[in-house]
């Protein structure tokens, strides 16, 4: 099966190695666009099909100019979970943990 | 212009991300198209962690918020005629909203039916696939449930698959 990816890290499928990359500048959970945005999903679409037709040979990504419309910080933030994924979660726990010791001995 | 992949992420996580080592597998595979787009079938893998509500169940969550390096890798499967209304989504990495308004912005499953009737691509496959996309651990999607899911793709007479990780 020939298979052609689209992704919002290009970096990451240019160093792993994928057969066909589309990059897109968009934030997490949004590789087609926004919700109802069916003209840039459309668009996205149609050029990972150019590069299933035209690639010919593996690794070829090609990167999109698609400019997300929302303002960065607020971007940022919208893609994020409401209340932080159970690793984050972890990992703050730990880091206060940490810091509470350090003062506890200081 | 270039795609800045670490754009929408809190700095930290930038840098974490940028610096992890990683091994390039060699060679990167490559399966060449030997027919044209108006002839071939298509499906679509997300890892947006979304599921069809009322048919199959959620992703494991649950043990996920016990065990925080754990990530389901299981898979779930989507017709190509769901309706919006029966979309689920169990993702505790992403915020779930956009998905749950639109499922076409990370498994474009309605556009590739428009697609089909235009006539670019040759037909849209009966069942599309959603993995979660929170893997600490690879192991069981490389050996197990990729194989898994291309078999049934192939079931299904699939020729291409579009792919997107979200």
């Amino acid at each position: 099966m020939s298979t052609v990816l689209v992704t919002m890290m290009p970096f990451w499928a240019d160093k792993l190695g994928a057969p066909r990359t589309v990059g897109v500048e968009f934030p997490f959970g949004h590789p087609l666009g926004q919700p109802g945005d069916r003209e840039t999903q459309l668009a996205v679409i149609r050029a990972a099909l150019s590069l299933l037709e035209e690639a010919r040979g593996p690794g070829e990504v090609r990167e999109l100019d698609y400019v997300w419309p929302q303002p960065l910080d607020e971007a940022k933030r919208d893609w994020q979970p409401l209340e932080p994924s159970p690793i984050i979660k972890m990992l703050l726990e730990r880091r206060r943990a940490a810091r509470e010791q350090q003062q506890g001995g200081s | 212009m270039p795609v800045d992949s670490f754009k929408f992420l809190p700095g930290s996580i930038a840098a974490y991300y940028r610096n992890l080592p990683v091994q390039r597998e060699e060679p990167v595979p490559f399966t060449s198209l030997t027919k044209p787009l108006s002839r071939c079938r298509f499906a679509l893998v997300t890892t947006a962690g979304i599921y069809h509500e009322g048919k199959e169940p959620p992703f494991d969550a649950e043990r996920e918020k016990r065990e925080p390096m754990w990530g389901d890798p299981t898979f779930r499967r989507i017709p190509r005629d769901v309706p919006q209304e029966e979309i689920g989504a169990s993702h505790l990495h992403t915020n779930n909203r956009d998905v749950l308004q639109d499922v076409n912005i990370a498994l474009p499953v309605h556009r590739f039916a428009e697609l089909e009737a235009e006539g670019v691509i040759g037909s849209l496959a009966a069942t599309h696939y959603s993995f979660m996309g929170y893997q600490p651990e690879t192991a069981e999607w490389r050996d197990r449930y990729g194989p898994e899911c291309a078999a049934l793709m192939k079931g299904e007479g699939v020729d291409c698959v579009l792919l997107t990780p979200s």
